[in-house]
Formats: C-alpha cells, structure tokens, sequence
C-alpha cells in the first residue's frame, strides 16, 4: 500500500484502538472496583463476611471469565444494539469489551486488595475506623501501587481484545490487520499494525510502571 | 473502680475439626494508672486476651467493662468512638507504608474526626514527645524498628487515650531499642497518668516496666498481682517456669538435693552463701543465681546444690532460714 494511504488508515486505526482501550478500561474499572471491594468485604476473612453474597459474585465473576471473548462479544450482540445502536464498529465493541473486561478487572483489584497487610487493618480497627474508613482511607491508599500495576496489565489485555474484536467487525488496528493484511493478503499492511499493536503494549506498560513506581512510597531512597 | 475489668471471660475458637479454648473464665481488674504485665508462654492465648479488651476479638463468655461501660452492650459506633479511648500498638507496627511519619501520626486523629487545624498542631506534640521531630517527612520503610515503634506510639497517644495496650510491642526490637521504648511508655505513664497494658512473653519487660503482673497459661490467668509479690513468691507451676525459666532448664539431669532461696529487699546484700561456708563449714554448690531489680528493690534467687549428707542439709538449710531467707526445695526437673 502506498504511504500517502497508509499513514491516514493507520492513524485512524490507532485513534479508534486508543478510544476503544481507554473507553472500555475506564467502564471496567467503574464496574470492577464496587464488584473488587464487594468480594474483599463480604468473603469468609472479611470485614463483613456474606459467605452466600460471596459465593454468588465470585461465580458469576468465574462465569463471565470463562468465555472466550470472541464468543461473549456475538452472545452479547442484541444488548450491544440496544445500548449503542449497531453491532459493529469502535463504539458498539466497547460493550462487550467492557463486560469481558469488568470481571478480569474485578479479580486484578481483589488481589491488590488482599495484598493489604491485615496488621494495618488491625490497627485502622484498633482506632475506631469504620468500614468506608478502612476501605477509603487504608486498603485502597496502600494497595495503590499493586493497582496501578494491575491497571497497567489489565489496559494491556484490553486493547488485546480490542484487536481481536476486528474479526467481527470491530473498529481500529484489529479490523485493518484484519480486513487489509488477512482478507486481500496485504502483508505490509498486516506487518505495520502488528508493529504499532506492540507499540502501544509496550507504551501502556512503560507508562504505568513509571507511575507505580513514582507513587510507591516504600523503596528506600 | 476498676478501669479495665474483665468478668469471666472466656473465647472458644471453632475450627473445623476442632475447638480451641483460648481463654477459660478470666477474671482481672486494672486500675487507672497502672502498667499492667500480661505474660505467658507463646500460644498461651495472651494476644487473643489483649484483642478482646478493645473488642478485635469478641469473647464467647463473660463480660469486659472499661472505665464503667460493658462493651458487649455498645453499639458499633460506640463500641468504636470507645476504641479512640483504648489505643493498641502492635509487634509489627502496623503504620501506613504509604504515609509519612506525619501521615501516620494524623491517621488517628483523621478517624476521630478531628478538625485538620487541630490534627497539624497535635501531630507537631506529638513529634517532640517521641523525639522525631526531624524525621517526619520519612516513610516507615526510611525508619528502623525502635523509630516505627515511636510512630505507633506517637499515633496511639495523639487521641488522648485513657489506655495504651501494647501487644509484644518490643518483640520484633534488639535490647537496647526495647530499652527505650519501655522508658518512653514508663514515661508516658507517669505524665500523662494512661494506663498501659502490656502483653509479652519476655520476663525482662514486665521486670522493667510494670507494676502489676498476671500470668497467663494454656488460657487459664494462674496467678496476678504486684510484680514483687509475683516474682518474690511465685505461687503457680507456670509463673515458676517464667520466673526461673533458665535455671529449670539446667536442673533436670540432677537428682541430688537442691533448695532455691530467695533474697528480698535487704537481705541480698549479705554475703550469705559465704557465711554458710564459713561457719556452717557447709560448702554449697550454686547451680543458677540471679539477682533482679524490681521497682527500685533488690530480689534475687539462687538454687543451691546441697551436699549428700542429711545433717549438713538440715544445718544450711536452717541457717539460711534463721538469717531472713525464704527456703524452698526444688524437686529434679519441676522448678
């Protein structure tokens, strides 16, 4: 393909992944972070234990985990059209890739959570804290590197499920590896995607193991 | 009344194949003031005893009263606006990582709800009482033990608590740093009149710094009282253990005829064992001595090995008797 076609398809490319990842990413944590915290509270050893609350969202987390995404994004076709109007293209993915999403971000965040040393739990209880205190002003701040580092992976598998969703209509690099490099066999096209895929991995990475490692306040200096 | 007071109480730990009974039937009273000893062996259920006083761990019996207020009839918003009275301070301290020392010593007074204003002025008291002034824009990881166990300390107190309890709060530190510690908590004590409770299982820091002492074993409290009358006359199998724990272990291969005396106040200043070599002509073998000092007065103890012969046994053991001195025999093995 000529160069004069190419940069425009891909900077569009990169512009519609980039809005899938974040849009979809910014949703799943809306909906991971509440679900995250339900499951730390209300499991056995927590503050709040609700074994059968527990048991309830900790299989429908598993549940949605077990799909393929492929699959979850055709089964979830009909609420995809009724939220975003069509099944295809960037906007209309970021249904499914927030309901694949959710879950797997849910499960990062729990175990950051989790990661929370119990004596400083102790210790917030010691002093009178209440449940939203603990949560708000203990497990969340010093869980807060773990998560930028959870935040990081999780973006990173996002925008791998963005380009997988090309194959059935999708928007971004996905579908342009897809359509272009897969469907009439142009290689240069399906090569440069790839390239700029793993460019973006490798941005998103960077990017969120400085910020974790700016904000950590544990490394002796 | 009593400040702290415990009635029966009792925890019962289910597990799944089994059931632990951590603490049987404990009855205490601690007064305002005091700096109350609570020592036992490792698993003796003493950490479990210090969670109930602040309601961590809610008892399966019996009852806790603090300062009037039994805490089993609280409301949950009671029972934690109670906790800001009864600070705790722990083995591992426990602080925020991801605060400074000031950050941490705020944290208390933010859950209070203390205004910001007020929580800047406090925290800067509290900096100069722990002496670490100059370290509060350092992170715990910045710190050494005895300086993070300062933080705790500094938070516990920043809420004016009645009650600073200390679960092995000097555990995890080397001896000089405890040493500190331990004077810092003496100090606190005496100036601003909080009692302290401290849990451990090391003899040494109830010699130091207490007033009161209760042993704790296998869940039962065997003995309690002031910290010379527990250590000058153990009473229990278990205080006996603590109090002379490495002098027990050094008996139990020797069958022949051996005595513990005990010195309190004066009499440990009299040269004794040699008298009783001089005029008795009766030579004794020391097998462990020891000589404390508790609040300012001398105790020790000594086990003597008696020799074979019965009338020489009966002459030392008289004679120690006629100078003042408590004599015990001590059976092979059982101290």
């Amino acid at each position: 393909m000529a160069l004069e076609k190419m940069i425009p398809l891909m900077l569009d490319g990169i512009r519609d992944t980039m809005y899938m990842t974040t849009v979809s990413t910014l949703f799943a944590y809306l909906l991971g972070l509440p679900l995250a915290i339900a499951l730390v509270l209300t499991s056995p050893k927590g503050l709040a234990p609700r074994p059968l609350i527990y048991r309830v969202m900790d299989a429908v987390v598993n549940i949605f985990r077990s799909i393929p995404f492929l699959i979850l994004m055709i089964l979830v076709i009909p609420l995809t059209r009724l939220i975003a109007g069509r099944a295809y293209g960037s906007t209309a993915t970021i249904v499914p890739l927030v309901i694949a999403a959710a879950p797997y971000v849910a499960r990062m965040i729990e175990s950051s959570l989790l990661e929370v040393d119990p004596g400083v739990i102790e210790a917030a209880q010691s002093m009178g804290a209440s449940i939203p205190e603990i949560i708000f002003k203990v497990i969340i701040p010093e869980a807060k590197t773990s998560l930028i580092v959870g935040a990081t992976i999780s973006s990173g598998t996002i925008l791998g499920y963005s380009a997988m969703s090309g194959a059935i209509g999708g928007g971004g690099l996905g579908q342009i590896a897809i359509s272009y490099g897969y469907n009439r066999y142009q290689t240069d096209v399906l090569l440069v995607t790839v390239i700029l895929l793993i460019v973006l991995m490798q941005a998103i990475q960077l990017i969120g193991m400085y910020i974790s490692r700016k904000t950590d306040k544990r490394v002796r200096e | 009344m009593a400040l702290i007071e415990l009635r029966h109480l009792s925890k019962t730990f289910k597990g799944k194949t089994q059931i632990v009974e951590a603490l049987k039937d404990i009855n205490l009273e601690i007064n305002q003031g005091d700096i109350y000893g609570i020592i036992g062996m490792s698993g003796a259920g003493k950490s479990t005893l210090v969670r109930c006083i602040n309601f961590l761990e809610k008892p399966t019996g019996g009852s806790v009263v603090i300062d009037g207020k039994d805490l089993a009839s609280l409301t949950p918003k009671a029972l934690r606006s109670l906790r800001q009275e009864v600070s705790m301070i722990f083995q591992h301290f426990n602080l925020l990582q991801q605060r400074d020392v000031r950050g941490n010593i705020a944290f208390a007074m933010e859950i209070a709800g203390m205004k910001k204003a007020d929580i800047d002025k406090r925290v800067d008291e509290m900096l100069e009482v722990v002496g670490l002034t100059d370290r509060q824009h350092n992170y715990p990881s910045q710190l050494s033990g005895g300086q993070q166990q300062r933080v705790a300390i500094a938070r516990a107190l920043s809420t004016n608590p009645k009650i600073i309890l200390c679960d092995e709060a000097t555990s995890a530190l080397d001896p000089q740093t405890t040493t500190s510690i331990l004077n810092l908590l003496r100090e606190i004590n005496k100036k601003m009149g909080i009692t302290i409770v401290i849990i451990t299982h090391e003899m040494s820091v109830v010699e130091s710094v207490c007033t009161h002492v209760a042993i704790i074993d296998n869940g039962d409290l065997v003995e309690n009282g002031t910290v010379e009358d527990v250590f000058s006359q153990p009473k229990s199998q278990a205080a006996k253990k603590l109090i002379f724990r490495k002098a027990g272990a050094d008996m139990g291969s020797l069958g022949e005829r051996m005595i513990r005396i005990v010195f309190e106040g004066s009499a440990s200043t009299d040269p004794v064992i040699a008298s009783l070599a001089m005029e008795c002509h009766v030579a004794a073998n020391i097998m462990y001595a020891d000589t404390r000092d508790v609040n300012g007065k001398a105790f020790g103890q000594m086990i003597l090995q008696l020799p074979e012969d019965k009338l020489q046994q009966e002459k030392a053991i008289y004679y120690l008797q006629s100078k003042g001195l408590r004599v015990e025999e001590v059976t092979s093995g059982g101290a």
